[in-house]
């Protein structure tokens, strides 16, 4: 396999944004994530968790709601008072309407799906028809004092329960009066004078309403006679979030301090009918506020303040009990945010408005000694002090309210391309004597707005843009300029998926997923690989054998997905690729390895003859020293380079948390 | 009004006849030299005992006034009261009518120019609807410069619709924009002093590790203290 130096870089400062909501759709099992940075995720629950779209963040874009509506439309509110509609298929927004009601700051579908409600700043709650191609204000229902912060449907579509601060009002749908106002304590036994602020409400088809709020209290009341029936003070700080199941047997609520609990309801005793809300599992997976959960058939998701979204498979409830059972954090983003320059040895990494690009470091000594930024396992595990510390050459900042969705530094370093939700931009770097200046390449064509992925070419001479629209543009690279060569439609509807994987060496060849314009289709969320050779227009012998034996149980079992692939232009049998815990190396020389053998297979003792070490070696090299990876990738024959972001990095600075008493503190 | 006299002559009668002053003149007759002009308001009578019982100076008769005299002098006098009232009206009345044309004046340089006016109501009866939200604040602004290069006036804030046929811009009330504005950020506010805001039992990192060197210093005295005993 070889021995390789690695550049170990630990100086990309990427803080992902905390989750504010989560949003489930039960008929195609997909999760719609939002984030305070106005992104918004769907990930698709049944492929391995996989993030399969994305929506770029908007500066004036703070969501507060996310829902999803009949005939799989999704639709989110937020302080700027304005009322979103995703288009799925375009990867675009449809439209955005103003509710004239100010900042928006809850937002409930209708059980049927025709309807939607939207709780405003001026305490106004308005009801709005969902038209096949808009939505359409119908009515207000009668204003209330303060805010509207949470809302809730009756599975009939009669009532509805909005929470306010220090009280929840039923409202009845066809006169739009408010029914009943319920009081809420502003502490439980006790006094305080802050204001008891009712972050989620949920509406049961018996008529109780259940209550989170800021006291730490979870109350359940009658909506028929407007009383109080139970409380559970679970916390010391604010619950703020509560979903109920479809079967509205059990429920979750997150609080401030990290915690979700579990309720359920259990019959009193082991043969009575009576039944009762109890609280049965706390998880603590979560160190900042759980700000939004959901409840899925088979799973509790959480997700808040930590950037983690962390998917809990109930046990009674999941079938098969195998490794998918098991708990799903996902932190890091499943697309590409850092591009590699193999000549000349740069970095681009992408921040949400501004690039950073970087030149690494170089040593020159061979001994021992570790440092922070450079490895070299000359002996295994050996580092070696910098000589020269990597560089911060440029940052390029983006004008305007948008997040950057993509960019990528071609391999010879003279190319800088990325593309916000509405322009694509093309900058050429002048390298004299280690000066570095930067033009603009202006005049882009009019059919590249906005694209979902960019590529050079090997040689640096073409760029291939996947837009999303669904077209592949092809653009020839010239010393100043560009000439627009060629456009791929879209074929037959479908939109460029995220993963436009590499380039093959000599250039002839694309390999995209998600069309058929290119020819190796490498279909990884589904974690199986196939290689489709351009020669002999099938499956190499390889694949097959894969396919035959299967993988290793240990291989499909990876929970996270393969981020990049990379290959050794020396070496065509060798493919490394990494996803965010290991990095592999896959030599199709070697035999395939079996269910019996390790699929981690360390460097094998050195005592130990060469026989034994021939027969456990294998085709997948696999090491798990660089957690968690972003990026890694082949710079020249034997180096490599791995990014990594320790998560105590990121912790250090999210939004102080709630105070906990701790033993000894 | 009755002029002061010498108490020799008679006053005549003025127009406010005073009915008592009847009264202390007769008494004034009877105390002789000691009293001296009658009083103001006094319309003092002919007196004939004042002529019997004195023979200075003072006490000649009475000049012999005839009722015109004394009527033309009231009339006089009245005219003339009338005369300055009348003065002092107009004087006011112009002083109004100045200010109120300066007012005008003010207002017409305040308002946009005729023609500006008159597309606006045009285009105000035609039937045309605001896109919603797809408007772009410096577009606004920039028709405000416009209006205000050409008659050097104030920022306007009129509700403007589209103009015309061309809907390559539109323009908004800046006040309608800055309550939203200020919406958004009492939102934001409250949103932050609910979750971090005074109250919140919030720590960083740094605070925590100070607390935990303040604990440990503290146990580490208590530990001496029981050790020492």
């Amino acid at each position: 396999m070889g021995e390789f130096k690695v550049h170990r870089v630990r100086f990309f400062n990427y803080v992902p944004s905390g989750i504010r909501c989560v949003a489930y759709n039960n008929q195609s099992n997909r999760l719609a994530v939002s984030r305070t940075d106005g992104t918004v995720e769907i990930y698709n629950l049944s492929a391995n968790y996989f993030q399969e779209k994305f929506f770029p963040g908007h500066e004036s874009r703070a969501t507060e709601a996310l829902c999803w509506a009949k005939g799989q439309r999704l639709f989110s509110a937020g302080l700027n008072g304005e009322i979103i509609e995703y288009d799925l298929q375009a990867l675009d927004i449809k439209y955005s309407m103003d509710a004239f009601g100010g900042p928006i700051w809850s937002m409930a579908a209708s059980p049927s799906g025709s309807q939607l409600l939207v709780g405003c700043e001026d305490g106004s709650v308005k009801l709005f028809q969902i038209n096949p191609d808009k939505i359409q204000f119908e009515r207000n229902f009668d204003r209330q004092k303060s805010r509207i912060l949470s809302l809730s449907w009756h599975p009939s579509g009669t009532h509805i329960a909005a929470g306010s601060i220090d009280y929840i009002s039923v409202f009845d749908i066809k006169s739009g009066s408010a029914v009943h106002k319920m009081l809420v304590d502003r502490q439980y036994m006790g006094v305080s004078k802050r204001k008891c602020i009712i972050w989620g409400v949920a509406f049961l088809s018996d008529g109780t309403v259940i209550s989170v709020d800021s006291a730490g209290k979870v109350q359940f009341w009658d909506s028929a006679t407007g009383t109080l029936v139970k409380t559970h003070l679970v916390a010391n700080a604010d619950v703020q979030s509560i979903a109920v199941s479809d079967q509205e047997d059990s429920f979750v609520v997150g609080t401030a301090e990290g915690t979700v609990f579990h309720f359920q309801l259990v019959s009193v005793t082991s043969n009575s009918s009576e039944k009762q809300w109890v609280r049965t599992k706390p998880f603590q997976h979560h160190t900042h506020d759980v700000r939004t959960v959901a409840h899925s058939p088979t799973a509790l998701i959480s997700g808040g303040t930590d950037t983690h979204l962390v998917i809990r498979p109930l046990m009674e409830k999941v079938e098969v009990k195998n490794y998918d059972a098991a708990l799903r954090k996902i932190t890091f983003p499943h697309r590409r945010l850092i591009s590699c320059s193999k000549k000349r040895q740069l970095l681009l990494f992408q921040f949400s408005h501004h690039l950073d690009l970087w030149r690494l470091g170089s040593t020159v000594a061979t001994g021992g000694k570790t440092s922070g930024k450079f490895l070299v396992p000359g002996k295994h595990g050996d580092t070696l002090p910098l000589s020269k510390d990597a560089d911060h050459l440029l940052q390029l900042k983006t004008k305007g309210p948008e997040n950057i969705i993509c960019s990528c530094v071609s391999p010879c370093g003279s190319w800088i391309a990325y593309s916000t939700a509405s322009r694509f931009f093309l900058r050429r770097l002048n390298y004299e004597h280690d000066n570095l200046s930067l033009h603009r390449v202006s005049k882009m064509p009019a059919c590249l707005r906005s694209a979902v992925q960019i590529m050079f070419s090997e040689d640096s001479t073409k760029l291939f843009v996947a837009s999303n629209q669904g077209s592949l543009h092809i653009l020839r690279l010239l010393e100043g300029s560009f000439k627009h060569l060629h456009t791929f439609q879209a074929q037959s509807g479908t939109v460029e998926s995220m993963c436009l994987l590499a380039v093959s060496p000599d250039g002839n060849w694309l390999a995209a997923s998600g069309t058929s314009a290119g020819v190796h289709v490498y279909s990884v969320k589904r974690l199986k690989i196939f290689e489709y050779s351009i020669p002999d227009k099938q499956y190499t012998e390889w694949s097959r054998a894969i396919q035959k034996q299967g993988f290793h149980h240990h291989w499909l079992q990876r929970d996270t997905p393969i981020t990049h692939i990379g290959f050794h232009p020396k070496r065509p049998a060798h493919i490394l690729l990494h996803d965010a815990y290991m990095f592999c190396i896959i030599d199709k020389s070697l035999p395939l390895p079996n269910d019996k053998t390790l699929l981690y297979n360390p460097l094998p003792p050195t005592n130990e003859s060469d026989v034994i070490r021939r027969r456990t070696a294998h085709a997948f090299k696999i090491s798990k020293k660089y957690k968690p990876l972003l990026f890694m990738d082949l710079l020249d024959e034997g180096t490599l380079v791995a990014v990594e972001r320790p998560l105590d990095d990121i912790i250090a600075q999210l939004p102080p948390p709630i105070k906990k008493k701790k033993f000894g503190t | 009004m009755v002029q002061l006299r010498p108490r020799a002559s008679r006053a005549p009668a003025s127009a406010s006849a005073m009915v008592d002053e009847g009264q202390p003149a007769s008494e004034e007759a009877e105390h002789g030299l000691l009293l001296g002009q009658p009083s103001s308001g006094a319309a003092a009578e002919p007196l004939e005992e004042d002529g019997d019982g004195d023979d200075d100076l003072d006490d000649e008769a009475p000049e012999e006034l005839t009722f015109a005299s004394a009527q033309a002098e009231a009339r006089a006098e009245e005219r003339r009261v009338r005369e300055t009232a009348r003065r002092d009206k107009t004087l006011l009345k112009e002083k109004r009518k100045r200010r109120e044309e300066l007012f005008i004046e003010q207002k017409k340089r305040k308002l946009l120019p005729d023609t500006v006016l008159q597309k606006l109501t045009t285009a105000s009866q035609t039937n045309i609807k605001k896109s919603p939200g797809k408007l772009k604040e410096d577009k606004s602004q920039k028709k405000n410069e416009e209006c205000e290069k050409g008659n050097e006036s104030k920022k306007v804030k009129e509700k403007i619709q589209s103009i015309g046929q061309n809907k390559s811009y539109l323009a908004r009330r800046l006040k309608d924009q800055d309550l939203r504005d200020s919406r958004q950020q009492a939102a934001k506010a409250f949103i932050q002093n609910s979750l971090y805001g005074p109250g919140t039992n919030r720590t960083t990192g740094t605070q925590k590790k100070q607390n935990a060197k303040r604990f440990k210093r503290r146990w580490m005295v208590r530990k001496m203290k029981t050790s020492k005993k």
